[in-house]
């Protein structure tokens, strides 16, 4: 029955400046993403293929998700793996810095349409998603913790391999590498990168987070066990079933395609009942955006089931954008903002009660990201997408929901800057 | 005769579970223990309870929970 006391010391927790240059970076792009909104105009969400949308797609998948997700994993493996990752503070440095060249360059690559810049950013982005990979692999495999979300996060990293290196790919062939079919690698790379990196790693983060900070019952058991391995099964075969003779190649996508949204489904309708049955009947604002996150995933799904059954809605260029709203914007953005406004305070907490002599305690949890700051923000994020949505409908709506969110990714940085500085002062 | 003080830290939000066992910790006699009961296993803790030269052992149960013997 005894666990053998697992070897984690201060010393090997990460520095609090390995998470805090990712997160204090990601808004950063939010608020490119919102020039690129104010500049482009409506004509930037006339299609999918526009290059406007493009880069403004990768500006939040890479520059803002994968910003935030890396530097909370590279905290989080200690913490809930109890592998505390080697050379941390070099291969944050290793990460980072490319990661945040890499998504300019292509970013700009593809909104200029430039070759070029496509062909260059494969470097950086390559050598920042595997040095983070070899690293995360190294302190998952030291693990002695087995559980469903170190499950979740060794699936989800395998996803991230698959949709980094397809995507690599992808700026090859754009750049005049390769020669390959340009649509199937597509689906693919948008596949793997949204419902297996950020879907995957949301769902095993949840499993440890939502019961902790929103005090709810633990995610069932018979749920946790399969579901992050089902998913991950069913985009094997996802991504398999188009090599099939006719007709199974049709059904084959079909049936996985149909098994991914019931997963996910599932998910997000257990996160909410597990948010009705929490201890404490409190609104805070990360069960505000977690909610948000949940409902916008379920509209998402019921989007995409009615664009399968509708010709017309699956034929309107403006559905994959609307399903890229709900799915990138209020789903993913809004879940990885919930935790920031738990984790960013817990982190400072932490790092200043192992500083701080015992006489002098470290400011409680709500002193560090004060709740009227993050409440305001989280309506701006609802005015946000909402007018997002809206410009669906009403294209000039684009206007002000490019200045929201430019207003948005200000609080967001603001708040989290403020964290940063109380932390500074009180360390010093 | 050493005593062993047991707080059920399960349910509460975090950093509450760190704050309790370390407010107990300070006024606990030498030779005493703490055992802290909780719903997953506190890697933050045992850094500070490294640095502070405490000794712990930690238990798991078939129901999912941990215990863990903290003395000095």
């Amino acid at each position: 029955m005894n666990a053998p006391a697992s070897g984690l010391s201060l010393e090997q927790a990460p520095p609090i400046s390995v998470p805090f240059r990712f997160f204090l970076s990601a808004p950063l792009f939010l608020l490119l993403a919102a020039l690129l909104v104010l500049v482009s105009g409506p004509q930037a969400l006339a299609s999918r293929w526009t290059p406007a949308l493009l880069a403004l797609t990768h500006l939040i998948t890479l520059g803002f998700l994968s910003m935030t997700m890396i530097g909370a994993l590279m905290q989080q493996l200690p913490v809930v793996a109890g592998a505390p990752m080697r050379r941390q503070q070099v291969v944050a440095w290793m990460v980072h810095i490319p990661l945040l060249a890499g998504t300019l360059m292509l970013v700009s690559g593809l909104f200029y349409s430039q070759t070029a810049l496509l062909r260059l950013a494969i470097f950086p982005l390559g050598f920042a998603f595997s040095t983070f990979l070899v690293a995360a692999a190294g302190s998952l495999s030291a693990s002695q913790v087995h559980h469903a979300t170190t499950r979740a996060m060794r699936f989800a990293g395998t996803a991230l391999a698959l949709a980094a290196g397809l995507g690599i790919t992808l700026a090859g062939t754009l750049g005049g590498y390769f020669n390959l079919p340009l649509n199937e690698l597509i689906g693919l790379h948008v596949g793997w990168g949204l419902l297996g990196w950020v879907g995957l790693l949301v769902m095993g983060v949840a499993y440890q987070v939502v019961p902790m900070f929103q005090l709810t019952p633990a995610y069932p058991a018979r749920l946790t066990r399969w579901l992050g391995g089902s998913v991950f099964l069913l985009l094997c075969g996802w991504s398999l079933a188009p090599q099939l003779p006719l007709p199974l190649a049709t059904w084959g996508t079909s049936l996985t395609a149909a098994g991914l949204a019931i997963g996910f489904a599932l998910f997000a309708g257990t996160t909410l009942y597990l948010h009705k049955k929490r201890r404490r009947k409190l609104v805070d604002v990360t069960l505000r955006f977690w909610r948000t996150g949940m409902l916008s995933l379920l509209a998402a799904i019921a989007l995409w089931t009615t664009a399968h059954l509708t010709s017309a809605i699956a034929d309107d260029p403006r559905y994959p954008i609307a399903l890229g709203i709900l799915f990138m914007f209020g789903f993913a953005i809004s879940v990885v903002i919930g935790m920031l406004y738990k984790i960013v305070p817990f982190l400072v907490w932490l790092h200043l009660q192992s500083r701080l002599p015992r006489d002098k305690p470290a400011p409680n949890m709500k002193q560090i990201i004060p709740d009227h700051g993050s409440r305001r923000h989280w309506w701006m994020h609802m005015a946000t997408l909402l007018l997002l949505l809206g410009s669906m409908a009403w294209p000039q709506l684009v206007y002000p929901a490019g200045l929201s969110l430019g207003l948005a990714s200000c609080m967001l940085w603001l708040n989290l800057l403020a964290a940063t500085r109380l932390y500074r002062q009180l360390a010093r | 005769m050493a005593a062993e003080i047991t707080l059920d830290v399960r349910g509460l939000e975090p950093p509450e579970p760190m704050v309790k066992v370390l407010d107990a910790l300070e006024t606990m006699p030498p030779g005493d223990s703490l055992r802290m009961v909780h719903n997953r296993e506190p890697f933050p803790l045992y850094g500070i309870l490294q640095q502070d030269g405490y000794q712990y052992r930690t238990e798991t149960f078939a129901d999912g929970h941990f215990e863990i013997v903290i003395w000095r």
